[in-house]
């Protein structure tokens, strides 16, 4: 198997801003999720005997709620280049975005694939954002009037009922994905290293986002793996 | 299963003497709720989590000319497709055998969605202090006395009723006596008819009605709110599938991986440290 | 009541007036409910649209203190368009009575007036007589001096169009109301008529009530099933409390209290003077022996006039009013307040509270500190260190705490049994009372003064102790044949001569034999015609609808089939039928008397023509307080009143109080509330003090729904809430706007249902027979609190 035998080359993928943003994003979420599990369905109604009964589930709910939220201006304040980054290429669609889900499948199955060159964000992540995005206007934007009815007409209450619960459903299910693709799968394992550590293996980086690593060595930043030279030294 | 029951209340028999009101608290034990001054005969606005009905006094000027003073014992309906019964997420409301709508209060975490969701606004949460000066909130309503259903009686409002504006019995002789009521009190009152929503499939509380609904302040056309439909009916079953489903497929995916990867071997997707 | 609560449920047409049973006697709409599901119709006379008026057929709105006038206008409607029953009228009324020469009624007086002393000297007011004593009549009714004619006479001025400027009822619908009421004089119908203290709480409360006897005499109503005059008791026990005395001038069973004067001296004197010469009221010597008999035992003899000399003679009028006037003077050194509440109950409140102050001691029995057991703390508004008055609060049992019985308006004595123990130091009142006779007698034991000698006479045996043995109550009550000691069956066996022992006349019967209390009685079966003969025991002899012969005709047969009560069985030669006949059982028709249904009255007839003291025919006067002058005469106060001068009962002018006002209860609060105050799930449905007014006066004064208002009349003022209702009209009176409120009169500063005192507002001035004070009608005027 391809098993490196020698420290892999690594680049900087991700700032501190955006590691530490993304970690409680994540960790929230999941929090978040587990305290809802057992409300949403009765498969789960053993979680409120590990969270301490339905009113306490209900308080960390709310808890986490509060730390879900607080990421974004985390990252916005701290790495705002990174922020916009990512709001531009969550709005910039091309031609191999498209071609990016045909190879996506097929890697994803384990089938041979071939890389379609990605900037910072291939396509896949894309859609995981813009969904993201999505769920989460959802979710927040009904989570409020549930946690203070008393300050809404009970029909906007009653809606968001419904809403909290298809966001609910949307979220989980993209996270589901998401978490496979960058903690499970093992061609996207150094994804999930680089979320944590901020960085990635070059090679990997060059394989998944050819582009962007490619403007990166062009400014210089990174390596250029074609030149045996840095390989080597690099290597070394 | 027995037989099915409903509150029979005729309103234009009603002379608004409120002992339902006392007799409710004295069965339920609930404590008194003083309220300001609200400018009519009428007690406390709505029900509450500690007033499970309230009589309310409308004056009225009918089609004729004439003044009407209008009485109205209201409290929960027990509905027959019960919006709080669908969307409690605890599973705390349920129908019981005689067609009542009842809160398991062990089981009740005060989350409020049947508030929320109640058609008729008949349900409220109450707020309590356990010893450790911890909040935690009930939702409380009319329980159509099932504690009483339960040992033979019939509800405490209804064995109180000195005028016979309230009975309690079969649903098809009940609904039967209230539209032969209504042909009586025709002439009386032209608008009168039996109030016994479709939308919420039938209540087990059915009024004999001097007026339309709406003089009452009761809705016209009260249904299951459709957000609820939507959101038990739909929203969620699908969201249980597609959280099964997205699982399986992760599932799958992992299993096809490890398959087609052996087979294959011609990737080099290389970068993981798979094996740490 | 002549009839009772059930038997609402046989009447064609239940004439409501004064009254507002729906909020007040709810259980009375159980029956009338029924009565109107067989097509039976209600008619609502009131001020305000009521709760009851809202279960009416008809509603009429009259003037508080108009209801002569209203009535008048009524019979004069029935006479001209001879809806009155004719045969009735004529044989069981004194109609066709022939009154002397020298009656006349002018102005609004009747003969015999004495401006002076505001009396009427009764003699014209007298009948033509045979030489066997017995009354002239003209069957025909056409002798100018009939009753008939009188009366017909007198009430020609009574026209729609005066009645309704004086009333302020709209037109179409006082004949509404005359028409349906009216059409129950037909034979197979009847009406009743039901009342309370809307009737009787005016200057002219008996004449009021006079005139709903009159109108049901002319439709032929009394006896009847579905008839009758019924007065609606404001509390469970009021009928009981006023069948055993509890009114000044009555002893138990309805006899006159002696009072200082040479035709009271002796028991002779008494009895020649005060004993009718025909009508079962020829009895009275024997009631009044056998009381003194159950009352003094042994002690009364034949030689010391079984003890007459005992009883208190006084020469003044003890009612309300006046003992609170001679207490305001400090004439009095000590009361004894068993569960009232005059600071909050009695009329012009603020005076009777100051009165209080001028006691030695008072003693105030209650299940709460009143507001009045309270008079002195300065919650009340008063200084503490300026009331001398020593208060003793004795906590007394509840109903749910003792045994006993309680009478209703059905004249229905009901045992009721002790469900708890008392709570705390609680007693029963028998218990205090006998404790409190117990000791007297231990002081007075070794004296022979005037004081001592009635109590030391006193036959009081119900047990050593302190716990006297209530049965022993109920049998003195009924009485005993003294020289078998049995118990008696029936007050017929009462005798003068001192064998016989009844604590109170009309109860003898209820506990006819040893284990036989018939107010335990309680067989919900109904015995026929919706008279449950079989639960509890009614005074007298268990009979359901007194009068009942006049439900049966000359020859005592049933007027008609539907009003059937009792009538002849000439094979069992008795009187049978569905309720105790009110009647000689064995008497024919045919027989002397046979045809006289009114047996407790001397010419065994209705008495359309019936003195009282302001006269023999209810005559419209003004209130006290009044917006309007009297169209009617000159006479603008009942004549006959007696007006209290001074600051004890200030006078307020239509020019500075133009606004009428009357005051009533509330469904969940309980007269002076010192009961239902002090219950928390009553006091969350009637927690605040307030008005009712019309959207009209409202808009005049400024004042919105929920404002805080004050109420002020020349006694005093008062803050409340106002509630502001379509069910208050204005009136036209005279062609003049005149405006009206209307408030409970339940609140005080104790208990959780707080708020100001009405009676704060209203007048010491009461009718001219009882001296009931005059709470529903009087002047005030209303403005923003801010």
């Amino acid at each position: 198997m391809s098993k490196q035998q020698k420290p892999e080359l690594q680049v900087r993928r991700f700032s501190k801003g955006f590691v530490w943003a993304h970690a409680i994003n994540a960790i929230s979420f999941l929090a978040l999720y587990i305290t809802a599990l057992p409300m949403y369905t009765e498969w789960f109604d053993w979680l409120y005997v590990v969270l301490g009964g339905p009113e306490m589930a209900r308080l960390l709910h709310r808890i986490f709620a509060v730390t879900f939220i607080l990421p974004t201006f985390i990252w916005l304040i701290f790495d705002p280049k990174g922020f916009k980054l990512w709001l531009k290429e969550l709005i910039t669609w091309k031609k191999r975005d498209i071609q990016f889900f045909a190879e996506f499948t097929k890697e994803l199955f384990g089938f041979k694939s071939k890389h379609v060159k990605q900037t910072f964000f291939n396509a896949g992540e894309k859609i995981n954002s813009i969904l993201q995005i999505l769920t989460a206007i959802i979710i927040l934007g009904s989570g409020f009037p549930m946690w203070f009815p008393d300050l809404f007409p009970s029909a906007v209450v009653q809606w968001a009922y419904l809403f909290h619960n298809i966001g609910f459903g949307l979220a989980a299910a993209v996270v589901v994905g998401h978490i496979y693709l960058s903690v499970i799968h093992k061609n996207s394992r150094p994804g999930f290293t680089g979320v944590v550590t901020g960085k990635v293996p070059a090679r990997w980086a060059k394989e998944h986002y050819a582009e962007w690593y490619e403007e990166e060595v062009k400014k210089g930043n990174f390596p250029d793996l074609d030149d045996p030279k840095q390989n080597k030294k690099k290597g070394a | 299963m027995a037989a099915e029951y409903v509150k029979y209340v005729d309103v234009t028999k009603c002379d608004g003497c409120r002992a339902c009101m006392v007799a409710c608290k004295n069965w339920n034990d609930l404590p008194a709720e003083p309220q300001d001054f609200l400018g009519t005969m009428q007690s406390h606005a709505n029900v509450s989590a500690d007033t499970w009905n309230v009589l309310t006094f409308v004056e009225h000027e009918n089609s004729k000319g004439g003044l009407d003073y209008l009485f109205r014992h209201s409290s929960c309906y027990h509905c027959s497709d019960a919006a709080c019964e669908k969307v409690c997420p605890e599973n705390a409301i349920s129908y019981t055998e005689f067609g009542t709508v009842v809160i398991d209060q062990d089981t009740c975490v005060g989350c409020g969605y049947c508030v929320q969701n109640c058609p008729f606004d008949v349900i409220s949460l109450k707020e309590y202090k356990d010893k450790n000066g911890k909040e935690y909130r009930k939702a409380h309503k009319c329980t159509m006395c099932t504690d009483r259903l339960e040992e033979g009686l019939q509800p405490a409002c209804v064995t109180t009723c000195h005028t016979g504006a309230m009975e309690f019995g079969g649903k098809d002789a009940m609904i039967e006596k209230a539209e032969e009521r209504v042909k009586e009190i025709k002439d009386r009152y032209p608008n009168a008819m039996v109030y016994n929503p479709e939308g919420v499939g039938g209540t087990h509380t059915i009024y004999v009605l001097a007026e339309r609904p709406s003089v009452y302040g009761m809705p016209e056309n009260p249904k299951v709110p459709t957000s609820a439909v939507l959101w038990k009916d739909y929203a969620q079953p699908i969201g249980k599938m597609m959280i099964g489903a997205t699982t399986m497929a992760v599932v799958g995916a992992f299993i096809s991986n490890k398959l087609f990867n052996k087979e294959g071997n011609g990737t080099h997707e290389d970068g993981g440290e798979s094996d740490e | 009541m002549t009839n009772h609560w059930s038997d609402l449920q046989n009447t064609d047409c239940a004439l409501i007036m004064g009254g507002n049973p729906a909020e007040n006697h709810p259980i009375s709409f159980r029956w009338l409910t029924k009565a109107q599901e067989k097509g039976g119709k209600i008619v609502s006379v009131d001020p305000r649209f009521t709760r009851t008026s809202s279960k009416a057929d008809v509603y009429a709105q009259l003037r508080s203190g108009t209801d002569i006038a209203f009535m008048g206008g009524m019979i004069k409607y029935a006479i001209d368009n001879e809806l009155y029953h004719k045969d009735y009228v004529v044989n069981y009324t004194n109609a066709p009575f022939i009154l002397k020469e020298d009656y006349k009624f002018n102005d609004g007086l009747f003969s015999g007036y004495d401006e002076a002393t505001r009396k009427y000297d009764r003699t014209t007011w007298a009948f033509e007589t045979n030489e066997d004593g017995t009354p002239k009549q003209d069957k025909t009714l056409k002798h100018p001096r009939s009753v008939f004619q009188l009366m017909k006479q007198h009430y020609n001025r009574y026209d729609v169009d005066t009645v309704i400027s004086v009333t302020g009822t709209p037109k179409n619908d006082y004949l509404k109301v005359c028409e349906t009421f009216c059409a129950t004089g037909q034979v197979g119908k009847s009406g009743t008529i039901m009342y309370a203290m809307g009737t009787t709480q005016h200057t002219v409360g008996s004449q009021n009530v006079r005139a709903f006897g009159m109108i049901q005499l002319l439709l032929g109503n009394i006896g009847l099933p579905g008839g009758g005059i019924n007065a609606m008791r404001g509390e469970s026990n009021v009928q009981g409390s006023t069948d055993f005395a509890l009114l000044h001038h009555l002893l138990p069973g309805y006899v006159g209290t002696p009072t200082a004067k040479p035709q009271h001296a002796t028991l002779a004197d008494y009895n020649a003077n005060e004993t009718p010469a025909a009508g079962y009221w020829s009895n009275k010597p024997k009631f009044l022996v056998s009381m003194l008999k159950a009352w003094y035992g042994d002690n009364a003899t034949k030689a010391n006039d079984f003890a007459y000399d005992y009883l208190p003679k006084g020469n003044k009028n003890y009612s309300h009013i006046n003992l609170f006037k001679a207490m305001y003077e400090g004439k009095i050194e000590g009361t004894f307040l068993f569960g009232t509440n005059p600071v909050v109950g009695g009329p012009n409140a603020g005076k009777e509270k100051e009165a209080l102050s001028n006691l030695k001691w008072l003693v105030a029995v209650d299940l709460w500190e009143t507001e009045s057991a309270a008079f002195w703390q300065k919650e009340a508004g008063g200084n503490p260190a300026e009331i001398n008055t020593e208060v003793f609060l004795l906590p007394a049992a509840s109903s749910y705490e003792k045994d006993g019985s309680v009478s209703n308006s059905s004249r229905w004595m009901q045992y009721r049994w002790k469900a708890i123990e008392p709570k705390g130091d609680s007693l029963a009142d028998l218990e205090i009372i006998h404790v409190l006779v117990q000791k007297l007698k231990e002081l007075y034991k070794n004296e022979n003064t005037a004081a001592a000698r009635p109590f030391n006479a006193l036959s009081w045996n119900f047990g050593e102790g302190h716990h006297p043995d209530i049965d022993l109550v109920c049998k003195e009550i009924n009485g005993y044949d003294l020289k078998t000691g049995k118990l008696l069956p029936t007050f017929g066996a009462l005798m003068d001569d001192g064998t016989t022992s009844s604590g109170n006349w009309i109860y003898t019967g209820f506990y006819p034999e040893e284990g036989k209390n018939r107010a335990k009685n309680r067989d919900n079966v109904d015995t026929g015609g919706g008279n449950y003969l079989n639960w509890a025991f009614a005074w007298p002899a268990n009979r359901r609808i007194l009068y009942n012969r006049a439900s049966a005709d000359l020859n005592g047969k049933p007027w008609s089939k539907e009003k059937a009560v009792i009538w002849w069985d000439a094979a069992q030669a008795k009187w049978v039928g569905n309720d105790v006949p009110d009647f000689v059982p064995i008497k024919a028709p045919s027989d002397p008397g046979g045809n006289n249904p009114f047996i407790m009255l001397k010419d065994g007839v209705g008495g359309l023509f019936a003195p009282l003291n302001e006269g023999p025919f209810p005559e419209h006067y003004e209130p006290f307080e009044s917006p309007a002058s009297n169209v009617f005469s000159s006479q603008e106060l009942n004549p006959a009143v007696e007006i209290h001068e001074g600051d004890f009962n200030l006078k307020g002018d239509a020019s500075k109080y133009p606004i009428v006002a009357t005051t009533y209860r509330v469904t969940e609060h309980w007269q002076s509330g010192s009961m239902t105050r002090n219950q928390e799930w009553l006091s969350e449905l009637v927690g605040h003090m307030f008005i009712e007014l019309s959207e009209e006066l409202a808009k005049e004064k400024g004042i919105k729904n929920k404002d805080k208002v004050i109420v002020s009349t020349a006694r005093g003022e008062i803050t409340a809430y106002a509630m502001v209702t379509k069910r208050f009209k204005p009136f036209i009176i005279k062609g003049e706007k005149v405006h009206h409120i209307g408030m409970p009169w339940h609140f005080g500063y104790k208990g959780y249902a707080t708020g100001d005192t009405a009676n704060h507002l209203t007048p010491h001035i009461g009718d001219a027979n009882t001296t009931i004070p005059e709470y529903k009608a009087f002047l005030c005027n209303v403005r923003r609190a801010d």
